[in-house]
């Protein structure tokens, strides 16, 4: 068959090494996957949803119980994008346990964390554009710990804000950070990284004379597989859509908070957790940006896996690095569930 | 075209691609069924049933659920009105968790501690006391929501206070109007730690269920809502697990019992002591076995004779109940010298005839001579006839009786004993 546009945007053939389950866990191919479907029931919620503070929360109301399948669309969107975060963080862990960060992939895996963070704050603002009781202590909290930054974060706020306390610019804001600062960001970062991923010989395997095996597979089973995985996916998010629908609260009243404890969205729990430590400069940005330079540190500083060690878990070269993001994996992790297991107030 | 070389083999086997075809047709019909799954629990969803209410013009969608609700009552309806105006909630959510986040006091809108909101505005419930608006303002400085008399009695009765005037409720409010001598400027609201007296303990923890902001004590005979709703919602006697949707100014004796006529005190021991006999007639039931009545006081509702400005105040702040009580048998019967007061309606907007309007037991008409009370407020359910005896129909069931007044009767009072009691002495009833 002649290959159509989708086959030719991979390469004619590639190592079937390259391609095995076990080894990528996929999630780089997922992250894309899911990133689609945001663009596509994004769009779609933009027809309904209305960024002002007195209609955005009622919008999404009438979007969720009375547009046909809204609540639907709704729904793919928000866990989509949970997953999305998830499957970002498995795709960034696979990369650093598997050594391949290495030389010539250094740079590729600057823009995959500058796309992590990317994706952190795309969640941030989605899940503010809510503007609803739940994410009343986030903007605030989000916010202010802009505010605290030494010299620039005043004029930080201001910029973020659009005024001297959130408000109406500050939904207008971030709703414009969110369908498209971000979002073209994104695809144009994302695309990048995905162009590198070529230029830098596709995923990371040991040289062909280090190899042991030597099958490759075409671009139409790579595409075969892709399909495939694309399908699961999607039928798993649809369940997801169905059986657990996305949160919604009423919408924020001047004055009055009916909430008695303020959270963070999941993923950034840890760092409330932080928070409780003292001085919210160093624990609310220095020590998260802190654990980013660490990541960036480990790729060019630390011992990294030699070549014929790539395509394979947890070789031997890059130990020091993968137990230094294992223990900040831990540690935020058990933020998180101190955090969730805290004792919410009735 | 293809080029293999011999170092490298392209991977084609016939049974990996057999079962990667498997997998992704059973994927696709996955992904075809959940689907249709969603397809279907779209239309499953009950369809939403909108309202739009004349009075603010945002659509509502509560009677997707609540659709079989009564009409709370005719100057209430819901094409008017709606449900959010009153309750607040979401109009747009059909979760109900969600649809009801928002609602003010619960199922209660009338709880004084939300009241202005819900039922307050100067065309509605706080407006301005000339145009008879000002009902939440007057309620909430009233002696049966401020519980000022009890908190007085107890505290002079056990030494906490020099004297029997009032200084405390159960919140602390200031007054609305100050045009009675006896009326006081502000209450403070009680603190139970500035009392270690084992009686007023007992008496904040025992006896604190009968004023209109507090929860009534168990029991179907207790059974009232707070705020508004303690009078003008009647719920006595009916099944407490059923919610009562219902507003009225026609209310029977029975929801003024749910408070009074309850039983009585005991200062000795700080106990309440609860009526015990089970009255069988409304003769027996409506007063407490120790009580002296005349037969229009049983006959008749408690809202025939006492006025609004009895029950809901007059905006003054009082510490006992006989600053603001003054209905006498002569207000309506007059005395052996005078005729009672009467008054005419002079306008259709007239507060008697908009009263009139409300509940139309009497077709009240411009021109009417009705009786009045001493301080002006018009007893509009009554009407003077042309051979000078009166008429009065019945607020809750519209009966009509007709009476006379005293002068020119055979009547025995004294021109100086002219409270209820001495009435008693002859007119009582025997039971």
């Amino acid at each position: 068959m002649r290959p159509s546009f989708f086959h030719h945007l991979h390469p004619p053939t590639i190592p079937a090494i390259q391609a095995r389950w076990r080894y990528t866990l996929g999630a780089g191919g997922l992250a894309v996957f899911l990133s689609l479907v945001l663009v596509v029931t994004g769009a779609l919620e933009m027809f309904y949803y209305v960024p002002t503070p007195e209609n955005a929360a009622a919008s999404i109301q009438a979007l969720t119980f009375l547009v046909p399948f809204g609540g639907l669309v709704r729904n793919l969107h928000y866990w989509a994008a949970q997953i999305l975060v998830l499957v970002v963080l498995v795709h960034l862990l696979r990369v650093v346990f598997t050594g391949a960060y290495a030389r010539p992939r250094r740079f590729n895996y600057l823009l995959g964390l500058f796309l992590l963070v990317i994706c952190l704050f795309l969640d941030f603002t989605g899940y503010v554009l809510r503007w609803d009781e739940g994410i009343h202590w986030a903007l605030v909290t989000g916010t202010n710990l802009v505010r605290s930054i030494p010299a620039i974060g005043p004029g930080l706020y201001s910029m973020l804000v659009g005024g001297s306390q959130p408000g109406a610019a500050t939904l207008v804001r971030f709703y414009a950070w969110h369908i498209f600062g971000l979002t073209l960001v994104l695809i144009l970062v994302g695309g990048w990284h995905l162009f590198r991923v070529r230029r830098d010989g596709g995923i990371a395997v040991p040289p062909p004379e280090a190899r042991r095996d030597h099958q490759r597979i075409t671009r139409f089973e790579l595409v075969r597989r892709e399909v495939l995985a694309a399908l699961l996916a999607a039928v798993g998010l649809i369940v997801l859509a169905l059986a657990q629908p996305a949160p919604l609260g009423h919408s924020i009243q001047a004055g009055i908070s009916t909430v008695a404890d303020g959270r963070a969205p999941w993923f950034f729990l840890w760092v409330q957790q932080l928070l409780r430590l003292g001085d919210p400069f160093l624990w609310g940005v220095l020590v998260p940006l802190g654990i980013l330079a660490w990541l960036v540190i480990i790729a060019y500083l630390l011992p990294a896996a030699r070549p014929q060690e790539l395509g394979a878990w947890f070789p031997r070269g890059n130990r020091l690095a993968q137990l230094s993001v294992a223990l900040i994996v831990l540690a935020i992790l058990g933020l998180t569930l101190l955090s969730l297991l805290q004792a919410r107030p009735a | 075209m293809l080029q293999r070389s011999s170092a490298e083999a392209i991977s084609d086997g016939s049974g990996l691609r057999f079962r990667m075809k498997r997998l992704t047709v059973l994927a696709s019909a996955a992904l075809l069924l959940v689907l249709l799954a969603a397809a279907w629990i779209q239309y499953r969803q009950p369809s939403p049933v909108a309202l739009t209410p004349a009075l603010t013009g945002q659509v509502e969608y509560c009677l997707t659920c609540h659709g079989d609700l009564p009409e709370i009552s005719k100057s209430h309806p819901v094409q008017t009105f709606g449900c959010v105006r009153c309750h607040g909630g979401e109009r747009l959510a059909l979760d109900a968790d969600l649809a009801h986040s928002s609602m003010r006091g619960g199922a209660n809108p009338a709880d004084l501690s939300v009241v202005e909101a819900s039922c307050g505005g100067s065309d509605c419930h706080s407006g301005a006391a000339v145009a008879n608006r000002d009902h939440i303002q007057r309620v909430k400085t009233s002696i049966q929501a401020t519980y000022a008399g009890a908190f007085a009695q107890i505290l002079y009765t056990f030494g906490a206070q020099p004297d029997l005037n009032a200084r405390y409720g159960v919140y602390a409010v200031q007054a609305y109007q100050n045009t009675n001598p006896r009326s006081l400027p502000y209450l403070l609201a009680f603190n139970p730690d500035q009392t270690t007296s084992p009686a007023i303990k007992a008496f904040l923890e025992k006896c604190q269920t009968c004023h209109i902001t507090a929860e009534p004590m168990p029991g179907g005979q207790y059974q009232r809502y707070t705020g508004c709703s303690a009078c003008h919602t009647p719920t006595a006697n009916r099944d407490p697990q059923q919610l009562v949707h219902q507003l009225t100014t026609a209310m029977p004796y029975t929801q003024c019992n749910t408070c009074h006529n309850r039983g009585n005190y005991d200062l000795r021991s700080m106990q309440f002591q609860p009526r015990t006999e089970d009255p069988s007639d409304r003769l027996h039931d409506y007063y407490q076995p120790i009580a002296q009545f005349t037969r229009c006081e049983w006959t008749l509702d408690c809202v025939d004779c006492h006025t609004r400005q009895e029950a809901m105040g007059d905006g003054n702040l009082y510490g006992h109940k006989k600053d603001i009580q003054y209905i006498q048998c002569r207000t309506c019967h007059g005395t052996l010298d005078e005729l009672p007061l009467t008054g005419k309606v002079e306008s259709p907007d007239d507060l008697a005839m908009r009263l009139a309007f409300l509940n139309p037991v009497i077709d009240l008409k411009v021109g009417d001579t009705i009786l009045v009370t001493q301080k002006g407020e018009p007893l509009w359910n009554t009407r003077q006839l042309p051979d000078g005896t009166y008429e009065l129909f019945e607020k809750v069931t519209a009966k009509r009786f007709t009476f006379r007044p005293v002068k020119g009767t055979a009547c025995l009072q004294k021109p100086d004993q002219q409270e209820s009691r001495y009435c008693h002495e002859c007119h009582v009833v025997q039971r």
